[in-house]
């Protein structure tokens, strides 16, 4: 039993830390080295991945996507995919997408005089499934070293620790002065049932026992 | 477009649910605090029925409370939320 409870509880702090971990913002410092476009097939379960821009996107199996190719500061290349959110989930209302691409080739360096940048993104990148990370904002900094602080994820996460501790206090006040009191009158309730049942078994018993006496009287025994 | 009202209406009916609970949550402390405060001081020659009456005047008090009238940033605040996240992604 100890063995299914501490599965659930992993399975659920895993579920739970890979959808923040998809959905938050997160910060790389890359330089860009091209930008394109490319049809994409959007006829598999990695359809879950890419976004819905707009309304019948949908019901498209396959459109242009525009990428962002970079080496990270540590060297390694990421590619990134240009796509609006818009209204839908993750919550970025990103209508942008090729104001992005504008400022991502205005960005674009060579190795022998890098242009370093901060690349604000979304999501995975998984080269069995072929699935990209949605760049979400472009920044340039001084250089490859540069410090960031993420702000917005502190203050989504202790906002997420509000709102669970609210929900969980709204709970307990609710047990307490709604559930609580209707247990205790159920079970003041049951009490008089078994009251009841006991008073009643005692007066069966008496009726039963004089009945007896009355049989034994034939024996010639005497009544109690 | 489709997009934005499905937003709208479900972000709207999030909100009202959220506000509903808060406002019921938020109205039985008040109530629970009313109560223990007369329980434990209660007045010389204390009966049920002043007990009831000290309570319903306490919580026609709250009705009017800043902290009762807060509770529509429930409402608010999201919308709010929202068109400041559109600017800071797509403007600034």
């Amino acid at each position: 039993m100890k063995y299914v409870k501490w599965t659930f509880w992993a399975l659920l702090a895993l579920i739970v830390g890979g959808f923040l971990h998809y959905t938050l913002p997160q910060h790389d410092i890359v330089r860009v080295v091209n930008t394109y476009q490319e049809r994409q097939d959007l006829g598999d379960w990695t359809r879950i991945f890419w976004s819905d821009p707009d309304d019948q996107s949908s019901t498209l199996t396959n459109r242009d996507v525009q990428f962002i190719s970079t080496i990270r500061a540590n060297g390694k290349p990421m590619v990134y995919r240009n796509e609006d959110t818009g209204w839908n989930w993750p919550p970025y209302f990103k209508f942008d997408t090729a104001s992005l691409q504008t400022e991502a080739d205005d960005l674009k360096s060579s190795p022998e005089s890098p242009k370093w940048a901060v690349i604000t993104h979304y999501g995975w990148r998984n080269q069995l499934f072929s699935i990209f990370p949605n760049a979400v904002g472009i920044k340039p900094v001084a250089g490859p070293d540069v410090r960031i602080i993420p702000w917005v994820n502190i203050f989504l996460l202790v906002v997420l620790l509000i709102i669970v501790l609210t929900v969980r206090a709204i709970w307990r006040q609710f047990r307490e002065r709604s559930i609580d009191p209707l247990v205790e009158d159920v079970g003041e309730a049951w009490d008089e049932v078994e009251e009841r049942a006991d008073a009643a078994g005692d007066r069966a018993r008496g009726v039963w026992g004089r009945f007896m006496d009355w049989l034994r009287t034939w024996s010639g025994k005497p009544r109690k | 477009m489709i997009g934005f009202l499905r937003l709208a209406i479900l972000g709207a009916v999030g909100a009202a649910v959220a506000y509903w609970v808060l406002l019921i949550y938020s109205r039985s402390l008040r109530r629970e605090a009313l109560e223990k405060e007369w329980d434990a001081d209660p007045p010389v020659g204390a009966t049920p029925e002043g007990r009831d009456l000290f309570i319903e005047e306490g919580m026609a008090e709250y009705e009017r409370s800043l902290r009762r009238k807060l509770i529509w940033l429930v409402l608010v605040l999201p919308a709010v939320v929202v068109g400041v996240l559109i600017y800071l992604v797509n403007y600034a």
